[in-house]
C-alpha cells in the first residue's frame, strides 16, 4: 500500500514537472519580455542592460537549469511586473479561485443530480425533454455571453445582484452560475445515462419486488451505483473549472488565478505564468487523487478488493 | 487493492487539511500600517456622511513603488499617494509647480529647483531635498533595475544645495528634463531605508492628497483623504480603485451605480452611456498619434518614394475616424499633436486623392498595382489595419497583413536589417508632450525604432535636443517635420481620444496626459 502511495506521488511529481517544462519552453518560444518592459523610445543599450539584469541573455539550457533548481527550493523567481515572489502572488489569489470553483461545482451538482435522475426516471416525458434542453443550453451557451447577459439582466435592468467584485455571498452568485453552467450540463447528462443504465440491473428489479418505495430504491441503491461515473466526470471537470475561471474571473472582476494568468501572459511575466500553471496542475492532480478516494467511499467493493 | 482502502480512510483527514490550509491564506489583503499611526488622515467633511468615490480601472495595481512601476493602473493610483516634483495644468497641459515652487537653468546642463518647506509625509516626516535626491538616485541605481531608468538616464547627478534646494546635473543639455520630472513621484528616504524598499510597495507612505488604506490584490485599492494636505483638504473622503478587466463590465458597473467613474472605454460604449441620463462621457484628446509608418530603408516597394506617395494619397483618415472610431479622434497634420512642444500648426500635410495615388504608382512603373507587407500585432486595433488595407486595395495596392505577437513585432521592427515589411500602423505616446520623445526615436538615424535616415533631419533633431532655447527648438522641429513630409517617412493621421464614463453629477474633466488625480474631482452642486 505504501508502494501505491509512493507511486501515485511520483506520478504526480512527474506530471507537475512535465507541465512546468512544457510551460517553460512555450513561454521562451513566444518571445522576449524585455521589449515589452521598456518605454517606447528606449535606447538599445538600455534594453540590453535590462535583458542582462533579468537573465534573458543566458542560453536556454542555463535558464532551464536555474528554473529547475529554483523549483526544488519552491522558488519560482520574482514577478517581473510586481517585483515580488511569483509563488506568493499566485497563492494569495488561489483562495478566490477555489471559492468560486467550489461554489460553481456545488451549484452545478445541486442542479445536475436531481435533473439527471428525474430525466432518467421520467423517460420519454416532458421532464426528460426539459432536462435535456437545460443541459443542452448549459453546454451550448458560451460563458462570456452568459456572464454578460446575467449582468445586463440582474445587475443593470433589475438591480438584484452586484455586477462585479467580491465582498458578500451576493457577489458570488452570478460568477458561480456562469462558471458552473458547463459542469452542470455535463454532470446532468452523465447522471441521466448512469441512472438509466442502473435501472435495467437485476438489483433494482429485486428491490422493486421486495416492495421498497421507488424513492428509497433511487436514494439507497441506485444513486450509489450511478455515482462512480459521475464522480469521474466531475473530477476531470475541475480542469474545465480552472480553465473557465479565466473567462469568468475576467468578466466579473474576480480576483483569482484565472485573471492573474491572463494579465501575466499579456505582460510576458514568465515567473507568474509558470507559478500559476504549476499551482493549477497541483490542484488538478490533487482533485483526481480526491476522486480516487471518493471511489472508495462510495463503493465498498473498491475498499475490500 | 488494499492500498485504495488506506487512501479512502484518510480521505476526510486530507480534506480537513485542505480546508485548514485554505482558511489560513484567505486574507490576502495588506493591512495599512498608516491606519493606526497616520496622524494626518482624519476624514474632514463636517457632519454629512463621508463622501466616497469608486473608480473602475482596466487593470490591477502591480506595485505602489513609483521607481518600479511600468503599468498604467499603478501609475494612475500611486500618483494620488505621492507628490510629484512638477505638475501639469489640468486645462492647458503647461508645466507648473508642485513640490518644486520655482526652477531655473544654472547652465546648459544644470537646473536648480526650489522646494516647498511645508510638505509632510503621511507619517509626519518632513519632505526635504534629501527625499528628492533619493527618489531620483534609486532609479539611476543599476542594482534597483528600475523600468523608469530610460526616462531619467540623462541625469548625471542630483546635488543638495540646502534642505529646500536641489540641483540636477544632466550629461548633456536636455530640454525635456522638466517634462520628465512631471513623472517623478517623491518617495520618503527615511521610511524607505528604515522599512526596506518592499514597504514602499506593501505599505506606501507619500505626501500626496490621499493615504494608502488597503490593497485587496487583484481586486481593489482603498485610499483615504490626507486631512493635512498642503494644497487643501481633498473633496472625497475615501476613494476605491477597482480592477475590472472586462470593458462591458465596467460599463455595467457605471449603469448599475457600482462605479462613479470608469477608464479606458471605447467609441462603441459612447452611444450606450450617452443614452443613460444618470451618466456622462468625459473625453479628452491624448498625446498619442495614430500613424502609418513606412520602411524607407527596406528593400521592399515602400523604399520607393512614389509608392509611399500612393499609400498616403489612398488613405482617407476622416472616413476611418467616422466609421471605426465613431468620430472619437481629432485629425492631425503631422506626427505631433497640438499639445506637443515642437508642434507646427502650418506643417504641410497629406490629403486623400485616389487619382493622385494611381498616378504615383504609374510613375513608379507599377500602374498594374503592387503588393506591400503590412506588419501588425493583435495589440493594435485590427479594424483600422483592415480598413487601411481596404482603402489601399481601392487604388490597386495589395496590402498583405502579417500578424505577429507583440514581442516578435518589436523585435522585427527594431532589427537593424529593416526587413520587417513595408508599412505598419501604430499609436505613439511618449508621456512627455515633446517632439523629442516622438520624432527623435521614430526617425533619427540609428534609433532602433527608425527605418528612415536623412542627415538634414538628424542635424535638426540633434540640434533641438542640444539646446534649452525654446524658439530655436521650435524652428528646428519645423524643419524636421517638413523633411519628414517631403520624404514621406510616415503619415500622422489623428490624435487618439481617451474615453471615460462617469456619473452625471461628477465634476471632473480628463486631461491630455490621462491622469486620474482624485484631488481634482468633486460632485456638482
Amino acid at each position: 500500500m505504501l508502494r501505491f502511495v509512493a507511486r501515485r506521488t511520483l506520478q504526480a511529481v512527474l506530471v507537475v514537472w512535465g507541465v512546468s517544462t512544457v510551460v517553460f519552453l512555450l513561454l521562451r518560444l513566444s518571445g522576449d519580455p524585455t521589449l515589452l518592459m521598456v518605454p517606447p523610445g528606449a535606447p538599445a543599450e538600455a534594453i540590453d542592460r535590462l535583458r542582462h539584469q533579468l537573465g534573458f541573455d543566458q542560453p536556454l539550457p542555463v535558464q532551464y537549469v536555474q528554473f529547475l533548481v529554483g523549483l526544488l527550493r519552491a522558488d519560482l523567481g520574482d514577478s517581473l511586473v510586481q517585483s515580488r515572489p511569483a509563488l506568493a502572488i499566485v497563492l494569495e489569489r488561489l483562495p478566490a479561485t477555489l471559492l468560486l470553483g467550489g461554489a460553481a461545482l456545488l451549484l452545478a451538482l445541486v442542479v445536475a443530480l436531481p435533473l439527471g435522475v428525474a430525466s432518467a426516471l421520467y423517460r420519454d416525458t416532458w421532464v426528460e425533454r426539459g432536462g435535456l434542453l437545460v443541459a443542452l443550453l448549459g453546454q451550448a451557451i458560451p460563458p462570456f455571453w452568459l456572464g454578460l447577459m446575467l449582468i445586463l439582466l440582474l445587475s443593470v435592468r433589475t438591480p438584484l445582484l452586484p455586477s462585479s467584485g467580491t465582498g458578500s455571498w451576493q457577489h458570488l452568485v452570478l460568477p458561480a452560475v456562469t462558471l458552473g453552467s458547463l459542469t452542470m450540463a455535463g454532470a446532468a447528462r452523465m447522471t441521466r445515462v448512469a441512472v438509466l443504465e442502473q435501472l435495467g440491473q437485476d438489483y433494482v428489479r429485486t428491490a422493486r419486488a421486495k416492495g421498497i418505495a421507488p424513492l428509497g430504491i433511487v436514494v439507497r441503491h441506485l444513486l450509489r451505483n450511478a455515482a462512480i461515473p459521475v464522480v469521474t466526470i466531475v473530477a476531470i471537470d475541475v480542469a474545465n473549472l480552472l480553465g473557465g475561471a479565466v473567462v469568468t474571473e475576467t468578466i466579473f472582476a474576480w480576483p483569482g488565478i484565472g485573471r492573474l494568468v491572463i494579465d501575466a501572459i499579456s505582460a510576458r511575466d514568465y515567473p507568474v505564468v509558470q507559478a500559476t500553471v504549476l499551482v493549477g496542475s497541483v490542484v488538478f492532480v490533487l482533485s483526481s487523487l480526491a476522486a480516487d478516494v471518493a471511489y472508495g467511499l462510495i463503493d465498498p467493493r473498491v475498499r475490500t478488493r | 487493492m488494499a492500498s485504495r482502502s488506506i487512501l479512502a480512510r484518510r480521505g476526510p483527514a486530507f480534506v480537513a487539511v485542505l480546508v485548514l490550509a485554505l482558511a489560513a491564506c484567505t486574507s490576502a489583503a495588506t493591512p495599512a500600517p498608516g491606519a493606526a499611526v497616520a496622524p494626518t488622515g482624519a476624514p474632514t467633511s463636517t457632519g454629512a456622511a463621508p463622501r466616497s468615490l469608486t473608480i473602475d480601472l482596466g487593470d490591477d495595481v502591480a506595485t505602489f513603488d513609483p521607481g518600479l512601476q511600468y503599468n498604467t493602473a499603478s501609475y494612475s493610483v500611486y500618483r494620488n499617494i505621492f507628490d510629484q516634483l512638477l505638475g501639469r495644468d489640468a486645462n492647458t497641459g503647461q508645466i507648473g509647480p508642485r513640490i518644486a515652487t520655482s526652477w531655473k537653468p544654472v547652465s546648459q546642463t544644470e537646473w536648480e529647483f526650489a522646494l516647498r518647506k511645508d510638505v509632510k509625509f503621511h507619517n509626519g516626516d518632513p519632505l526635504t531635498a534629501e527625499d528628492v535626491k533619493f527618489s531620483i538616485d534609486r532609479i539611476l541605481d543599476p542594482a534597483f533595475k528600475s523600468p523608469q531608468y530610460q526616462n531619467f538616464s540623462t541625469i548625471a547627478e542630483v546635488r543638495i544645495a540646502d534642505p529646500a534646494t536641489v540641483r540636477i546635473v544632466t550629461k548633456s543639455p536636455y530640454p525635456v528634463l522638466l517634462a520628465q520630472l512631471v513623472n517623478l513621484s517623491i518617495v520618503p528616504v527615511k521610511y524607505t531605508k528604515e522599512k526596506g524598499a518592499a514597504a514602499l510597495n506593501t505599505a506606501p507612505i507619500g505626501s500626496g492628497p490621499y493615504r494608502f488604506v488597503e490593497w485587496k490584490k487583484g481586486e481593489s485599492v482603498s485610499l483615504a483623504a490626507n486631512g493635512s494636505y498642503w494644497r487643501g483638504t481633498p473633496y472625497f473622503d475615501t476613494v476605491k480603485f477597482r480592477a475590472v478587466p472586462e470593458r462591458a463590465t465596467r460599463v455595467a458597473d457605471l449603469r448599475s451605480g457600482t462605479a462613479d467613474l470608469a477608464a479606458t472605454l471605447t467609441a462603441d460604449d459612447v452611444k450606450q452611456l450617452s443614452a443613460d441620463p444618470k451618466l456622462r462621457v468625459p473625453t479628452a484628446n491624448t498625446e498619442a498619434v495614430a500613424h502609418v509608418y513606412f520602411n524607407v530603408l527596406g528593400k521592399s516597394p515602400a523604399a520607393k518614394r512614389e509608392v509611399r506617395e500612393a499609400v498616403a494619397a489612398a488613405i482617407d483618415p476622416k472616413k476611418l475616424i467616422d466609421a471605426l472610431l465613431g468620430g472619437q479622434a481629432a485629425p492631425v497634420r503631422e506626427m505631433l499633436t497640438p499639445v506637443h512642444v515642437g508642434y507646427d500648426a502650418n506643417a504641410p500635410t497629406f490629403s486623400y486623392d485616389p487619382q493622385k495615388a494611381k498616378e504615383a504608382l504609374a510613375r513608379a512603373g507599377l500602374a498594374s498595382g503592387t503588393t506591400l507587407t503590412f506588419l501588425t500585432s493583435p495589440s493594435f486595433d485590427q479594424r483600422i489595419v483592415q480598413a487601411i488595407q481596404g482603402q489601399l486595395e481601392a487604388v490597386g495596392i495589395t496590402a498583405k497583413i502579417e500578424t505577429v505577437d507583440k514581442p516578435t513585432y518589436l523585435k522585427k521592427i527594431q532589427g537593424p536589417e529593416h526587413d520587417w515589411g513595408d508599412i505598419r500602423y501604430g499609436e505613439w505616446s511618449c508621456s512627455c508632450l515633446d517632439a523629442d520623445g516622438v520624432i527623435y526615436p521614430l526617425f533619427r538615424t540609428g534609433s532602433i525604432w527608425s527605418s528612415y535616415s536623412n542627415p538634414a533631419f538628424d542635424a535638426a533633431v540633434d540640434g533641438a535636443r542640444g539646446t534649452l532655447d525654446e524658439s530655436k527648438r521650435q524652428a528646428l522641429y519645423g524643419t524636421a517635420l517638413r523633411l519628414l513630409h517631403d520624404d514621406i517617412a510616415a503619415y500622422g493621421m489623428w490624435q487618439t481620444r481617451a474615453i471615460y464614463g462617469a456619473r452625471a453629477t461628477l465634476d471632473w474633466q480628463p486631461t491630455v496626459d490621462e491622469q486620474l488625480f482624485v484631488f481634482d474631482m468633486k460632485n456638482k452642486p
